[in-house]
């Protein structure tokens, strides 16, 4: 089940999914933002893993320029049973990170070829521009400031919020 | 800039605990994550050293339900606070919706609060964000101990607060002050796609 922030990624990603085999793919900005997903089932789980994969990309980016004068461009991780493959792409909106795992049923072989193929989309594809009007209504503090107290288990009903992960 | 999908109607904030280090920017997480039911958060990350010192820096994702409409959720970073982690600062700020500036009361931390403040507005203009408009409040953290240890919430509005920000006295080890530094933050980054001006920019 894929789910993206930005419609232009859902093609690309779903093919990568489909072609290159694998279990997890998150595409997120390097600051950690979602910008599509397969694989995860809570919405704050994938939170967790993209600012974790920005982490890593950062570090490992500081380390090859430390080493190797440039930064690495990819990052690849042979765990027991599950690898992972992280690297970087770029879109209209500027770079953004592919973290994808993978076990016995793709190889890192398959992975990099389909993930170049991923970046030669996401690179030529047309970005749509949304809406310029206000989203939020002129009394939304009314509404963040109730489920805030909610959330800190500060108002009656705390209950009754239906969770939207 | 707040990640917006349009299609299935969520908004995602990214923000982000500063100041020096010890301040207390991971025990507003902490508390933060203490008081949230399960549903609603992940689980908190933190990279830390074996001391229990930010290395890298700590993230809570946060569901806060609906808001006109849009599943509204927040990630909560923090960055390590030690002067030498700079380069670790710049990567976490990078794409900050809000910033949450904790300081540390205490008298003799005030040459720490200072430089601190002014390495945020530094790593913000160097990462071409505004520091004047990106949004920002204060929270002035430890003023449970001694008045004679503290400097009182004018005293630090004096020091710090020349922009006339919302600030927050705060005991965030037993969560004085913490919901509220939050709910400020929030309402803060929300304004702004409330707000006609920032929706154009989008």
């Amino acid at each position: 089940m894929i789910s993206v922030a930005e419609p232009w990624v859902e093609a690309p990603l779903k093919r990568f999914v489909d072609d290159a085999r694998v279990t997890f793919a998150l595409l997120i900005y390097p600051s950690g933002q979602v910008l599509g997903q397969s694989g995860f089932s809570r919405a704050v789980e994938v939170m967790s893993a993209a600012a974790l994969a920005a982490g890593i990309y950062a570090t490992v980016r500081e380390l090859g320029r430390t080493l190797d004068g440039k930064g690495f461009r990819d990052v690849f991780h042979a765990g027991a049973k599950r690898r992972l493959y992280l690297a970087e792409a770029f879109t209209p909106r500027g770079p953004c990170l592919l973290l994808t795992v993978f076990d016995e049923q793709s190889s890192l072989g398959l992975v990099q070829l389909y993930f170049e193929e991923l970046r030669t989309a996401l690179a030529q594809t047309k970005v749509q521009v949304p809406d310029a009007a206000p989203m939020l209504d002129e009394n939304f503090e009314v509404e963040l400031n109730r489920n805030l107290a909610m959330l800190f288990g500060r108002a009656p009903g705390r209950r009754h919020i239906t969770p939207t992960s | 800039m707040s990640l917006v999908n349009y299609a299935s109607r969520e908004i995602t904030c990214k923000i982000v605990y500063y100041g020096p280090g010890r301040s207390g920017k991971t025990t507003n997480l902490h508390y933060v994550y203490g008081q949230v039911p399960e549903e609603r958060k992940g689980k908190m990350v933190s990279l830390a050293t074996q001391t229990d010192r930010t290395l890298f820096f700590d993230f809570l994702p946060l569901d806060l339900g609906t808001i006109s409409g849009f599943t509204t959720r927040l990630q909560l970073y923090t960055v390590p606070g030690q002067v030498y982690y700079q380069a670790t600062r710049k990567l976490v700020l990078q794409g900050a919706d809000g910033v949450v500036f904790v300081a540390d009361s205490q008298s003799r931390q005030l040459d720490e609060n200072i430089e601190s403040f002014q390495d945020l507005h530094a790593n913000l203009g160097n990462q071409g964000m505004d520091p004047r408009t990106v949004p920002l409040v204060l929270q002035y953290n430890k003023q449970d101990l001694p008045r004679d240890m503290i400097m009182s919430v004018d005293e630090l509005d004096e020091a710090l607060n020349f922009r006339g920000v919302p600030r927050f006295a705060a005991d965030a080890l037993h969560g004085i002050g913490v919901f509220e530094t939050l709910r400020g933050i929030a309402e803060l980054v929300l304004k702004r796609l409330a707000s006609p001006a920032e929706a154009g920019s989008r």
